[in-house]
């Protein structure tokens, strides 16, 4: 007796862990108890051409990114009875970088529209086929493609086909600090234009103590944005991927010279104690951002920053200027970095996926989004609705000129920019801490990638 | 009244085969998960391991390539020796330290030495990415408690988690911290040890570090080899830690083995290529348990 | 052994005790001054080195109560400005902390019902019946604990998402209620032992396996079953990869991943995350402080050859 009760613990247990575990699934698709009839209906418009149907999104931001998000998903929620969003924030640009995406993919229960930050990665998704194109579902989107700015163009197609609709980029500027220029008798209006005068200027900031340590560092190549592994070729004029000869173009001359000029840095400072000084545990949203302690007087990085500045050191003097560049380089001008829409493929209700981006385009809905971060809309005329342009503010009227101009764009989109950027970076290390010459280094990664992406 | 069978006394056939069969009812739960779980992956990790695998598609059959080119990735070659690294260093410095605490510990002069037995016990207690932010914060270069408590001694602190010198003894730290386990299995071996042992020994003249030497350590080494054996097993599947702390750099310096097999699968769309790094895992531990048996096995004799 | 005579007598602690006393009192008759130096040289390197080892949970503690901005001013300075529960507070509305708890509760305790029932009950099979290749195929039991999770990860994974399992609860749940190696040797080393004579006297009354199993064996393996439990608890609570690599959907997320999200790129919570970090600790801590006796005993059983 005893014996047949506990084996039927045993059942009993194994199964409720059976139904918690899927119960808690199904909690997360429409349980409204109409869930296998509305598939059918979802993906119909009626009569009048009017959508219905429950969709879900996956979202890649945090922080006060994903409070905002969430209240644009409330709002359309509330404005469209007959459609319902279904939210979820998942970590590492929606499940790219840590292979969830992939899993939802390859399971047949991936989300109908994901948001990403890392558009290069997201690139690369879409040249393997993780996503669907955008051109049957852009009458929902009631967007036209060919009004955006150019910049953008680049990651929003791959072979010809658009995967990718930006929602909003981010520009990167030269940050500086207009107090430690007077100090060192640069004159604050007067940023440095090319890499010859940033060299200079870098020289003259930095600021040694008795002992000869330093406790200001001009500038540092591989800080903040800098560190981002294709920005600087960028700059130096390279776009690292050829997408009409499908060839990698990293042994070019202009990426060998911009190794060779983060080395010229490495050699004259210390990486290891360049390192040690700067770092935070803290990132760039705590006080603790060498720019605003002042062990840094200039730093390359995006508009984003300007909001970290007005939160955690809102005492520092700054200016930003657009990012100076050698003889043959893209002056002023930025990469383009956008936060990317897509339809994973296999998605279920691609138009209701694309209904929502007729929303989540509107200015109005982007303005809180526009405030907060200084980001820039995808249309040149949308700059015109938003509060920093009506205020005449210069800094956003600088990044309006950057990105406008036809030499911004977004570098190394191909198949296999993920190992990519992981790997050049590793390069970039190597030779500031190794004193490496990059040129072998670039041709061996060069062979080894070209490899991976004639499979 | 007493019922006991002598074990000369053999059973029935019959009842033998039915034990048997009972034990196999027993014991089914978990060939049922050896099988589904354990042993189905790992044929199936064989299997991918000789594919292209990107999971959106099907697997593409090519043999042995993945494994050559493993051979010639310098990247995975250097997350080999990185990981080496911390076994042979990293593993030899844990287990002497944690066998010189338990031997302290084991003086029976001492007394409060649970509580220090907890103190020693509590990192293992702590959540993986919370241990990873304290000793990130702990390692800062100018404000972390790791180089202010060596300024006191007048020593410069270096960069640890910044600089690829230092790195991996910054891991190797974070290792020694959370040797706690180690530590009591040692305490729990050295009470199996006779006190009468120590004692005729002092009586014919040896000194602390002679008794060490030619009792204490010899009649260990079980537990050596099992705190050895686990330990090697958990820096090869180290992984968390890293990805939390330095992403692999700088200058890949803590890129471990298990970092690079989570970045192929995961990020890089190349399951098959990862699932060959995974079974040359699997060859390696395999190989380390191997030779530990037989080097404490013909260690110092008796 | 003796030590498992001590240990089953009084527990580890009492054990240790007991011999130490008698060894003290003959000790005492060495020579004192000698004697004190030495033990006062030891006590220091083990209060040094202990509080190293202690130092990080302080700042863990002093932190969360720190307001963000203070965590990582120079210079550096333990205690708090002033104390507020402010990072407390927005722990519950920075993440569904409430919802998180509740998914790691759901899973610890499918966690702990499942390890301990499979295991013991596959473990009886290999200690208290005898059938042939028995001892061989606990090795491979054995064997399995060797078994990095790299290994099977990726396969796993992909089974998952073919039979749907992936985004739900069931990866961390279903494989416990299949023994785990690590469990299955626990019990099996406490089954073996006890007196052979229960089971004799049980089986000549007529009594079949299960019930001996489950009326006379499980009801004295209590101190077994409590430190399997125990370690289950942690093992479940403190997972980190598992749920990074099999849970998908953030409604099902655990207090371990819950961490890792506040530490996200752009915006990392540290003061919330030092608030998450107390409260993770805090009830491992007092489960180890509690149950002291039952976890260094498992531990210590593990390591000791028969």
């Amino acid at each position: 007796m005893k014996k047949r009760i506990f084996a039927l613990l045993i059942c009993v247990l194994m199964i409720s862990s059976l139904i918690a575990g899927c119960g808690q699934s199904n909690t997360n698709k429409p349980a409204d108890g109409t869930a296998a009839p509305d598939k059918t209906a979802e993906k119909t418009a009626d009569a009048s051409g009017e959508l219905s149907g429950t969709f879900t999104y996956w979202s890649c931001f945090s922080g006060d990114s994903m409070i905002w998000d969430q209240g644009r998903v409330d709002s359309f929620n509330a404005e469209n009875p007959n459609v319902k969003c279904e939210v979820q924030f998942v970590t590492d640009s929606a499940g790219i970088n840590n292979g969830k995406l992939l899993a939802a993919i390859a399971g047949g229960n991936a989300p109908d529209l994901i948001i990403a930050d890392d558009y290069s990665s997201a690139y690369s998704y879409a040249a393997n086929g993780s996503f669907e194109s955008w051109e049957p579902y852009l009458e929902f989107t009631g967007l036209s493609l060919d009004d955006f700015i150019k910049g953008y163009q680049d990651v929003m197609y791959y072979d010809g086909v658009p995967y990718l609709i930006p929602q909003d980029g981010n520009a990167l500027m030269l940050y500086y600090n207009v107090d430690m220029f007077k100090e060192a008798g640069l004159d604050p209006n007067n940023p440095p234009t090319t890499l010859a005068q940033l060299d200079e200027y870098a020289d003259k900031l930095s600021v040694k103590d008795a002992s000869g340590n330093y406790t200001t560092f001009g500038y540092i190549p591989w800080l903040d944005s800098g560190n981002d592994a294709f920005v600087w070729p960028f700059f130096f004029g390279n776009n690292v991927y050829d997408q009409e000869t499908k060839k990698l173009t990293i042994t070019e001359q202009n990426v060998v010279d911009t190794y060779e000029w983060m080395r010229t840095y490495a050699q004259k400072y210390n990486p290891e104690k360049i390192q040690a000084f700067v770092s935070g545990a803290g990132g760039m949203f705590s006080p603790d951002h060498p720019f605003m302690t002042g062990k840094v007087a200039m730093t390359l990085t995006g508009n984003w920053f300007t909001n970290a500045l007005r939160i955690y050191a809102p005492d520092v003097n700054y200016k930003v200027a657009p990012v100076p560049v050698p003889a043959g380089g893209r002056a002023n001008s930025t990469t383009v970095n956008a936060n990317v829409f897509g339809i994973p493929k296999g998605a279920k209700n691609p138009e209701l996926a694309a209904y929502f981006l007729k929303y989540a385009m509107q200015p109005a809905v982007n303005a809180t989004n526009f405030d907060e971060w200084r980001s820039v809309p995808t249309i040149d005329a949308a700059f015109d609705e938003i509060s920093w342009t009506k205020a005449g503010d210069e800094i956003y009227l600088m990044e309006r000129k950057l990105v406008n101009s036809p030499d911004s764009g977004m570098p190394a989109l191909c198949k296999v920019s993920a190992q990519l950027s992981v790997d050049i970076n590793a390069l970039r290390d190597n030779v500031i801490y190794n004193n490496a010459d990059p040129l072998p280094l670039l041709q061996a990664l060069q062979d080894k990638m070209q490899a991976e992406l004639d499979k | 009244m007493n019922m006991t069978r002598k074990n000369s006394i053999r059973k029935p056939m019959r009842a033998e085969k039915k034990e048997a069969l009972t034990a196999m009812v027993f014991i089914a739960p978990w060939v049922v998960g050896f099988l589904v779980f354990t042993l189905y992956p790992i044929l199936s990790s064989l299997y991918y391991s000789m594919t292209n695998y990107n999971v959106l598609n099907s697997p593409s059959f090519i043999g042995f390539e993945n494994y050559i080119n493993l051979l010639k990735d310098k990247v995975y070659l250097k997350s080999l020796t990185n990981t080496l690294y911390m076994i042979v260093i990293g593993g030899t410095i844990t287990i002497i330290v944690s066998l010189i605490v338990s031997i302290i510990m084991d003086n029976r002069k001492l007394r409060g030495i649970s509580l220090f037995r907890v103190f020693f016990f509590m990192p293992t207690l702590v959540p993986t990415v919370i241990a990873c932010v304290l000793w990130i914060w702990m390692l800062q270069p100018t404000t972390g408690v790791v180089n202010t408590l060596l300024g006191y001694l007048g020593i410069t602190g270096p960069g640890w988690i910044a600089s690829p010198t230092w790195s991996k003894p910054a891991m190797i730290l974070m290792m020694i911290w959370a040797c706690g386990n180690i530590i009591i299995v040692n305490m729990a071996g050295l009470q199996d040890i006779p006190q009468s042992m120590y004692e005729s020994a002092s009586i014919d003249g040896a000194n602390f570090f002679q008794k060490v030497r030619t009792i204490t350590i010899p009649l260990l080494r079980p537990v050596i080899l099992y705190n050895s054996v686990t330990l090697i097993i958990n820096i090869l599947q180290w992984f968390a830690e890293p990805l939390i702390m330095t992403e692999g750099g700088p200058d890949s310096s803590t890129l471990f083995y298990s970092l690079y097999l989570y970045q192929n699968a995961f990020q890089f769309f190349k399951m098959g290529y990862a699932s060959a790094m995974a079974w040359i895992m699997l060859i390696i531990a395999l190989a380390l348990i191997i030779f530990l048996l037989k080097f404490l096995k013909f260690g110092e004799s008796e | 052994m003796a030590v498992i005579a001590a240990v089953s007598q009084y527990g580890t602690v009492g054990g240790i005790y007991m011999r130490g006393v008698a060894k003290l009192h003959r000790k005492m008759k060495r020579s004192k001054l000698a004697g004190n130096i030495e033990t006062a040289i030891l006590y220091l390197i083990l209060i040094a080195v202990s509080i190293l080892f202690v130092i990080p949970f302080l700042w863990l503690l002093f932190g969360s109560f720190k307001e963000g901005s203070e965590l990582f001013r120079a210079p550096f300075r333990w205690l708090p400005d002033r104390i507020q529960f402010d990072n407390y507070k927005q722990m519950f509305t920075a993440i569904p902390f409430l919802k998180y708890l509740k998914n790691t509760l759901i899973i610890v305790f499918f966690n702990i019902v499942g390890s301990t029932v499979s295991s013991s009950f596959v473990a009886y099979g290999f200690a208290r019946l005898h059938w042939p290749l028995r001892n061989k195929v606990f090795m491979i039991v054995l064997a399995t604990m060797v078994l990095p999770f790299q290994v099977t990860m990726i396969p796993l994974f992909i089974m998952y998402t073919n039979w749907g399992w992936i985004g739900t609860f069931l990866p961390l749940t279903v494989t416990c209620f299949f023994g785990n190696p690590f469990f299955i040797f626990l019990f099996r080393q406490f089954f073996v032992g006890l007196p052979k004579e229960l089971t004799y006297a049980a089986r000549v009354d007529g009594a079949n396996e299960f019930r001996i199993y489950s009326t006379i064996i499980m009801p004295l393996a209590k101190p077994c079953i409590t430190t399997v439990a125990i370690f289950a608890f942690m093992r479940t609570w403190n997972d980190f990869i598992g749920p990074l690599v099999f849970l998908a959907d953030d409604d099902l997320y655990t207090l371990s991943l819950a961490a890792q999200l506040l530490r996200s790129n752009l915006d990392p919570r540290w003061h919330i995350l030092l608030a998450l970090g107390v409260v993770m600790v805090m009830p491992v801590l007092i489960v180890f402080f509690l149950m002291q006796k039952y976890f260094i005993q498992g531990v210590a059983m593990s390591g000791i050859k028969e």
